[in-house]
Parts: C-alpha cells; sequence; structure tokens
C-alpha cells in the first residue's frame, strides 16, 4: 500500500466530523453559542490571523513557556546532579522534594498571584515551578540509577571528581534528563495554559477563557484548535528529533 | 542508589536512617520557614509562617470545611476516573483489534490527545455549566485519552504468533481477548492509568479552581482571592498529601499486583 492510502482512511473521522458540524445546524435547532457553524469559527481565524491578534497570544504564550522551560530546567539540572551526587544530601531533601512535586503546577497559580500580580510573572513562575519539579526527579534518578561499579572503575583509573562527572554522571543520566525534559514539557505545557486562563493578561489560555464571558464559542474553538495544533508542532519539531537522536540510538526507548 | 548492587540487604542502620533524614529534611525545611517569617518581615497574607497554616487548618477542620471539601475532591476524582478508565479500556481493544479502525481513528485520537483537558474546560462551562457535571466530563476525559492510547499500543504489539497459535488451537474471539489480548495489554494499560490518574488529579485541581463552588481546588484558589493567604497553602498541602496518598495507597499497589501477577517488570524507576 502506498503511503498516502495509508494516510487517507485517518482523514476519514475528520471530513465526518467537519459535516456532522455542517449539517447540524439544518438539522436541530440550539442556540448558536452552543456550537457556532464551521464558516463563523473559520472567519473567526482568519480575522484573528488578519489583525495579528492570534499571532501576538501565540507569541506571548510560547514566550512564556520557553523562560519558564530555560528557567525551571536551569535550575533543576544543575541541582539534581548535585543532590543526586551526595547521597547525605539526597537522603535528606527527597521526601521534601517528593511531596513538593505532587503540589507543582496549577496549585500555585493563586499563590503566585498574591505574590507576582496578575499577569507574566505569575504564569512564568508557576511554568517554571511545574517544569523544575518534574525535571529535577528525573534528573536524581537518571544520576543515581548508575550502578556503582561503574563509578568505582572510572575512580580506581584513576578519574577525578570532575572526570567522574563529565565522563560517568552527565552521559550516564542523559537519557533520563531527556525523558525528563520531555515529561517536565508536557507538563509545563498544561501549566502555561492552564495558568493563563487564571492570571493571565494575554496568550491563548487568557484568550480561550475570555470568550467564555462573552458566549464567543468561536473563539474558545479557535483557541483549541491552536493549543492542539501547536503541542503536536512543540512535539515533532523539538522532541521526537531529540529522542531519535539520543534515546533511540541508544537502544534505550521504553514504550 | 548504591543499594542497587547490594546483594544482601543494607544493614539495618542504613534502612533506618533514610526515613529519619527525609524527616529531618522536612523538619528543618519548616524551621527555615518558620525563622525566616520575622525576618522578612511582610504581611502574614503575602508570606504567612508555618504557624500560621497550622491555625487555619485547625480553623477549617473545626468548622467542618475541609472534611466536605475533600469528600467532594475525592467523589469527583474517583467518579471521573473510573469513568474514563472503563471507556478509555473498551475504546482502545475496540480499535486495537482491528486494523482498520487503528488507522481510521488515530489521527483524530492524537489531535484530541494533543488538545490538553485544560482547553476543553471552557467549552465544558459552556456546554453543562458551572458544577458537578463539568468536572466529572473533564476529568473522564483526561483519564480516557491516556488509557486509550496505550491499550491501543498494547493491542498492537502483541504477536500475531500467538493470536494465530490460540485461533489455530480452536479459541473463539472471546477466549482470545481474554486469555491473549487482555493479559499481553495489562502492562500498558496500567502505564496508562498512571499517567491518566496523575494528569487527573491536576486536571481536578484546575477544574475546581475554575468551575466549582467546592474542593481543595477551590479551598486554594478561593483562600487566595480572600487574601487568607494561610488556607490557600493549607489547600495546597492537603492536595499534596493527598496525592501521596492516592499514589502509594493505591496506584503502586495496583501496578505492583499486576506486575507480580503477570511477571512483566517494565518500569525502570523501580530500581531506586
Amino acid at each position: 500500500m502506498t503511503r498516502l492510502a495509508r494516510h487517507l482512511p485517518g482523514l476519514l473521522p475528520f471530513a465526518a466530523a467537519i459535516a456532522f458540524w455542517l449539517v447540524l445546524p439544518q438539522a436541530i435547532d440550539y442556540p448558536t453559542y452552543m456550537l457556532p457553524p464551521l464558516g463563523q469559527v473559520i472567519d473567526r481565524i482568519g480575522e484573528s490571523v488578519m489583525d495579528g491578534s492570534l499571532a501576538l497570544h501565540v507569541r506571548d504564550s510560547l514566550w512564556r513557556l520557553a523562560l519558564g522551560f530555560a528557567i525551571g530546567n536551569g535550575i533543576a539540572i544543575p541541582l539534581g546532579v548535585a543532590i543526586a551526587m551526595n547521597r547525605h544530601v539526597s537522603d535528606l531533601l527527597r521526601p521534601l522534594l517528593t511531596f513538593l512535586q505532587s503540589i507543582a503546577g496549577i496549585a500555585w497559580v493563586p499563590l503566585a498571584i498574591i505574590w507576582f500580580g496578575i499577569g507574566m510573572g505569575s504564569v512564568v513562575f508557576v511554568i517554571a515551578n511545574t517544569i523544575f519539579f518534574a525535571s529535577i526527579h528525573n534528573t536524581v534518578t537518571g544520576v543515581q540509577s548508575i550502578p556503582n561499579t561503574l563509578h568505582r572503575a572510572v575512580r580506581s583509573h584513576g578519574g577525578s571528581g570532575v572526570q567522574v562527572l563529565t565522563e560517568l554522571v552527565l552521559p550516564g543520566a542523559l537519557v533520563q534528563i531527556i525523558l525528563g525534559l520531555r515529561t517536565s514539557m508536557a507538563y509545563g505545557w498544561r501549566a502555561l495554559v492552564a495558568g493563563e486562563m487564571i492570571a493571565g493578561t494575554s496568550g491563548l489560555g487568557y484568550m480561550t477563557i475570555e470568550a467564555v464571558q462573552w458566549y464567543k464559542t468561536e473563539t474558545i474553538l479557535m483557541g483549541m484548535i491552536v493549543i492542539g495544533l501547536l503541542w503536536l508542532a512543540l512535539d515533532r519539531i523539538l522532541f521526537v528529533p531529540l529522542e531519535n537522536a539520543t534515546i533511540r540510538r541508544w537502544g534505550m526507548i521504553r514504550r | 542508589m548504591s543499594t542497587v548492587l547490594a546483594a544482601s540487604p543494607p544493614p539495618m542502620s542504613r534502612r533506618l536512617a533514610r526515613p529519619a533524614k527525609g524527616a529531618l529534611g522536612l523538619v528543618l525545611f519548616l524551621a527555615l520557614w518558620q525563622a525566616s517569617v520575622p525576618l522578612v518581615g511582610l504581611e502574614p497574607y503575602f508570606y504567612p509562617a508555618p504557624a500560621d497554616v497550622w491555625r487555619a487548618f485547625l480553623d477549617l477542620v473545626t468548622k467542618g470545611i475541609l472534611p466536605v471539601y475533600l469528600i467532594d475532591s475525592i467523589g469527583r476524582y474517583a467518579g471521573g476516573v473510573a469513568i474514563g478508565t472503563v471507556l478509555g479500556i473498551a475504546c482502545g481493544l475496540a480499535i486495537g483489534i482491528s486494523r482498520l479502525a487503528d488507522r481510521t481513528l488515530s489521527p483524530a485520537i492524537n489531535f484530541l490527545f494533543a488538545i490538553v483537558e485544560v482547553a476543553w474546560i471552557p467549552i465544558f462551562v459552556i456546554w453543562f455549566g458551572y458544577g458537578f457535571k463539568t468536572i466529572l466530563i473533564a476529568l473522564t476525559y483526561v483519564v480516557f485519552f491516556p488509557m486509550l492510547y496505550n491499550t491501543l499500543v498494547g493491542v498492537r504489539t502483541v504477536p500475531q504468533v500467538l493470536v494465530n497459535a490460540a485461533l489455530s488451537l480452536g479459541a473463539t474471539r472471546l477466549q482470545l481477548l481474554r486469555e491473549v489480548i487482555l493479559p499481553a495489554v495489562l502492562p500498558n494499560i496500567i502505564t496508562g492509568f498512571r499517567v491518566g490518574a496523575g494528569f487527573a488529579f491536576r486536571g481536578l485541581i484546575f477544574a475546581e479552581i475554575v468551575a466549582a463552588k467546592s474542593g481543595i481546588g477551590y479551598l486554594i484558589f478561593e483562600g487566595a482571592a480572600n487574601h487568607q493567604t494561610a488556607r490557600t497553602i493549607v489547600g495546597m498541602i492537603v492536595m499534596g498529601l493527598l496525592w501521596l496518598g492516592i499514589d502509594n495507597l493505591y496506584l503502586k499497589p495496583v501496578e505492583r499486583m499486576t506486575v507480580e501477577r503477570w511477571g512483566s517488570v517494565t518500569t525502570a524507576e523501580r530500581r531506586e
């Protein structure tokens, strides 16, 4: 079967959904705000693209995500490695980290609003917080799963502390760290949308929740479609190649 | 951890020492927090002390607010997870058994999976209003997709030889499902369940913040909105304990049971 023919059936549900959506308003009577006609949603998307407002929301959201991702991982990975390499420190901190990880994310939004006010600061704080705890857990696990024999081997061959770090710990934990990057991104993405809905002044989440107040359902649907497409794009562009280059290459794929 | 290598169990002193050190870490954290309050010198609504949080906790318990909220949250969570799990497994099996159905529906499923549950909540609010129905449906949605997805992957990876063997030995369709496919898919189902249950818990808190008038998420939000920040922190701590409780008392035992039963250890995390 050719590539095209294999993918063709996959388009059917989308076609069916669109057909259903087109026929429904004719078939039964219901208030338009429940599900506006497809044409309206397309018009709305067209307008928002043309006047640039959609691009602004997307830009704001992606910028916050990038900032939160960089801050969260920038602290989590070095700290995670440092914690994991010292048994006393990791014993001391592990339960605390486990506990904080279990409340990480959306639950911090109300507190973040008190600390940083509505807007950028709160949203970035929540994303960074979410990503930090998802990532540090994976980093610590990755470092600690390196067998002790290897530590002793490097040491007995005269490796210094720095060499243990660069030659053993970092490469050994890399797969787990990359898994952590991806997992943390999935949580961070939810935190972004949720954070913008509660504490945002712009961005995709804000755009979507704002529309609820005015019953502008076509904007809500546009928001959902963009959120879905953007996540698929992020995942395909960033993480699938990264995984191919690392995890798959070292034969450690786990799914 | 170094214990990975130890063929014999670690000496008693170390096994005791680790939880003790962990507890010490928690106590140190609380002590630092309490000590930092006078140093920082901020308003209690901006930076409450552990003592304030404890008072708020006692207050919420004696007024009977916390137990009611807790029961509401647990009820919504259990309902959503149960419905989502059953629907997800059923659809996953149905789609997975037919190659054509798989090929037809997978792109749509991938797309719906990418629209995170958080993004569905606004439209659920439009359709079902604020309250229990919206939260239940949102949680069902959160759990449904990881369940479906993992079940599907599991069914797809059952070796064809096994299916052929069972069929040529005269198995009926039902027997094939019960004796071959279900056992093979079970580890995937458990994985899906853990992922779904984790996302659903966060989804619950968010849904309660946006669309409820009770529950732990509402407590967290309402406390901050009324400048009763200590209540917010009580809510966050209760949320964390609730999740640890669910994870340790429910999810991990279920995982262990099935993994032992079917002898398919897949988790690398176990090696700690």
